[in-house]
């Protein structure tokens, strides 16, 4: 008891002692690591701790698995400094084996942690040696074959171990290694390398353990080639642009049609008969001057119109030729033939178609008369007895009937035709002469004259004067005309014709409506039913239009022709419900406004005016 | 003219089937030599191969199951206390040579039968481990799915072992003899500490890898006696 309580006392001076000089156990040792380089052999590793200032000794004990014995390192200078070597005959495998380190100096000793080692999972094989780098030509290209052999320790060939391979390239200006897996053979052949020059590594491992160090660089030039791909490649190019070339040439010597073809010629703007000049010129009356067509409107041609359009025959024997000719020359804008009723109201105004002629006409079926009309056919209102109807658009001759259409008719189309009419009765008034003096070759010319239209006077609307003049022409026609017109012969369809009964001596028509009873022949309806009758014309040029029904004609066609006006009013149409037409006679119907005979009303004047 | 086009390819027909009847028997196995030889079994080499593919395949397998094991269920600290004291693999009839100049100096007898009783002695114990692998909680799939697949390689691996020891050896052997007796006994039932079953199985694997690395280079180093015995025996 006194000593155990004396040596304490006892170590306890002495670590104070040692405290105070600065020496101290050894510190605390520690295993780093245990390789086996073959699987065969091992090495074990340990870190000395704090040596305490006074000289250490370290002693590695192990022990085995499934034995308490515990044993001394054999060998301690092999591996050099803090190692311990085992050689074949200690060395077991599948055994764990338990070592520690101890660390010994004069104050004290101090213990590592056990660690548990068994052999085969400490395998770390040496680098694999002689790497060897060449380089191969073929058709390919070449290529760089790398070869090594295995770590002279490692014992591959019994099969005791089994070890892979691993190699890694790299360009001296690249950052990363390229790594190849070589497996378990002694050789790679490396492709697709750039020119240049490369480092080569090779390392390997067994199948279970760990790598081994790279080796030492080994280095191969890569000579330059042009491989097939890029020569290929280079033909291809210096082709395309051959032939690009080839192409471009062509199409320079094919410039214009290429041009042609790309880019056809706009037209310039052109008009007819404009002088691209006289713009350059400046001069805008020159300019506007030149964009005026001479001849239109056709204001002069007029009468030459009717003139070459209308030819009118009295004689039996002297045929009206129709003018077939001038129809398809002047009537550029006519409608078909059958188009009598369209936009052309004066054109049904039949009532002006003076039928004094027919009447004296009556009998006589020989007779051929054509009419050549402004847009359509011969107004065929004359026509044989024997025949039932006009025939608007035949322009077959129609026996025994003269009529004259009047000017209205005569240009129905042209819109500035009317309005010339309108504006002025001049044209109406000149037609008729014109057309009788155009027809003088074929009736008396002299007669003609006397129908001459300074006769009449020009008064606008003046149905009953303009009614006068042509019936006055036409009773003019009459009497120069030929004997046998066939005045009696009137219309099947002659609604609201008038018709010359006669010429008086002083030069005048004597019109009647062809609704006189008076033409049992004719046995036609007077008034057309689709003719609407002015009822009335009230102060303000206001026109009624009525609308009629009846087929009778009632004629109270006057027999009073000796004065114009009775004559005018003698134009009254019969019908007892429309006297309004005869008043409004006198307070004349203003400008654009034309009553005709029977009440019927020539629209064509309405139309209004430009 | 029909007639006879018909009888021709109908006679065409009836040769080809001739032929083709003729030539309905098994292909014949031919050896490296080019002879015909009766396909009756394979060679000691390719056999030798096959068999040592199968103990490289095994040993790598297990060394996954251990590492899974080790990661998902054993705490850090414990992991070096492996096989300590109490904690040993099971123990084999007959010495297994531990080293290599121990195992240089038996005799391909040996070499083949330490294999053979070695997977013999496994088989038991993973059946164990499977069972004792399901109780736990969180066993990941891979682990349970690894386990069972060794276990029906190691049969297989059995198996070419017998047939290789019947052709180098001319030996008989009958296979799965429970010659060896279990150390580890299976578990009644009761649950122990869940440590204690962790270092347990954990020992279970770790051995096994070892015995499967043993196997795989026993059976290389008979392949290469196979080949050349002087130059296996040398370094």
């Amino acid at each position: 008891m006194r000593n155990s309580g004396a040596v304490l006392i006892l170590t306890f001076i002495a670590n104070l002692i040692s405290q105070a000089a600065g020496v101290s156990p050894p510190g605390k040792p520690r295993l780093t690591s245990c390789r086996s380089p073959e699987k065969e052999t091992f090495t074990c590793w340990w870190e000395p701790g704090d040596d305490g200032g006074l000289p250490t000794t370290y002693a590695l004990y192990y022990r085995l698995e499934h034995s308490e014995t515990v044993y001394e390192c054999p060998d301690y200078r092999t591996a050099g400094e803090n190692s311990c070597f085992f050689n074949k005959n200690d060395t077991s495998l599948w055994v764990n084996y338990n070592i520690t380190v101890v660390a010994t100096n004069a104050l004290g000793k101090n213990i590592s942690d056990p660690v548990e080692v068994d052999v085969v999972y400490i395998v770390q094989p040496k680098s694999p040696e002689n790497v060897t780098a060449v380089v191969v030509h073929e058709d390919q290209g070449p290529f760089v074959k790398v070869f090594w052999e295995k770590p002279r320790t490692a014992d591959t060939r019994s099969g005791w171990i089994t070890l892979l391979y691993q190699l890694r390239v790299k360009q001296e200006k690249d950052k990363e290694w390229v790594e190849y897996d070589a497996g378990r053979q002694k050789y790679y052949n490396v492709f697709s390398l750039h020119p240049g020059k490369y480092m080569v590594q090779v390392r390997c491992k067994p199948d279970h353990g760990f790598w081994s160090e790279w080796t030492k660089t080994t280095y191969i030039i890569m000579p330059d080639y042009l491989s097939k791909e890029r020569s290929l490649w280079i033909m291809v190019t210096v082709f395309s642009v051959f032939v690009v070339l080839i192409l471009t040439w062509m199409l320079n010597m094919k410039r214009n049609s290429v041009e042609l073809c790309l880019l056809p010629p706009v037209p310039g703007p052109k008009i007819k008969g404009f002088d691209k000049q006289l713009l350059k010129s400046g001069k805008s009356e020159e300019i506007f001057n030149s964009l005026v067509i001479q001849g239109f409107p056709p204001t002069t041609d007029y009468d030459d119109l009717l003139v070459e359009y209308l030819e009118v025959y009295d004689n039996e024997q002297q045929e009206l030729v129709l003018d077939g000719k001038d129809l398809s020359e002047d009537c550029i804008k006519s409608k078909s033939p059958s188009n009598c009723d369209s936009g052309r109201g004066s054109c049904d105004s039949r009532t002006l178609l003076l039928e004094k002629c027919i009447e004296g006409r009556e009998g006589s079926g020989s007779d051929q008369h054509q009419y050549s009309q402004h847009g359509e056919t011969s107004w065929a209102s004359t026509e044989s007895s024997e025949s039932q109807g006009p025939e608007p658009s035949s322009p077959e001759s129609v026996d025994g009937r003269v009529k004259t259409w009047p000017i209205v008719c005569l240009s129905p189309e042209t819109q500035p035709y009317h309005h010339y009419q309108v504006g002025g009765a001049k044209p109406a008034y000149h037609s008729v002469p014109e057309i009788l003096s155009h027809l003088s070759p074929h009736a008396t010319a002299s007669n003609y004259h006397q129908l001459h239209h300074q006769d009449i006077p020009p008064q606008e609307g003046h149905f009953s004067k303009l009614a006068c003049s042509h019936s006055q022409s036409y009773n003019q026609f009459n009497l120069d005309g030929s004997d046998t017109p066939a005045h009696g012969v009137p219309p099947s369809r002659s609604l609201g014709y008038v018709e010359v009964q006669r010429v008086n001596p002083e030069n005048m028509l004597l019109l009647r409506p062809l609704s006189d009873p008076n033409r049992e022949l004719e046995g036609s309806d007077c008034t057309g039913e689709d003719y609407s009758k002015v009822k009335e014309v009230t102060s303000n040029n206001i026109l009624f239009l009525q609308r009629e029904t009846s087929h009778q004609c009632v004629d109270n066609y006057s027999q009073d022709l000796d004065s114009q006006a009775d004559q005018c009013t003698s134009q009254q149409p019969p019908h007892p419900c429309k006297p309004a037409v005869h008043q409004s006679y006198s307070p004349m119907p203003q400008e654009g406004m034309r009553v005709m005979g029977n009440g019927y009303v020539d629209t064509t004047v309405l139309m209004p005016s430009y | 003219m029909n007639r006879v086009k018909v009888l021709q390819v109908w006679l065409c027909c009836v040769s080809l089937c001739r032929f083709w009847v003729s030539h309905a028997v098994p292909l014949d196995c031919k050896d490296e030599t080019g002879s015909l030889t009766h396909c009756t079994s394979i060679s000691q080499e390719k056999l030798l191969d096959r068999v040592i593919q199968h103990a490289e395949l095994i040993y790598r397998v297990s060394e996954e199951s251990c590492t899974l094991f080790e990661e998902m269920f054993v705490p850090y600290p414990l992991h070096t206390l492996r096989n300590q004291a109490g904690n040993m693999c099971h123990s084999k009839p007959f010495p297994i040579p531990g080293s290599k100049s121990e195992t240089q100096q038996i005799s391909d007898t040996w070499l083949l039968h330490s294999v053979l009783i070695l997977v013999q002695s496994w088989m038991e114990p993973l059946l164990y481990l499977q069972t004792t692998l399901d109780r736990y909680d969180d066993a990941p799939d891979a682990l349970l799915n690894k386990t069972k697949w060794v276990s029906d390689k190691l049969l297989s691996l059995e198996q070419g072992v017998v047939v290789l020891i019947r052709k180098m050896l001319d030996e008989g052997i009958l296979m799965s003899s429970s010659v060896i007796e279990q150390t580890l006994a299976p578990n009644d039932g009761q649950s122990p500490e869940v440590l204690e079953s962790v270092l347990r199985d954990y020992n279970l694997l770790t051995c096994f890898k070892k015995d499967a690395h043993k196997m795989e280079t026993f059976l290389k180093l008979l392949k290469c006696r196979q080949s050349n015995k002087l130059s296996c025996l040398s370094h």
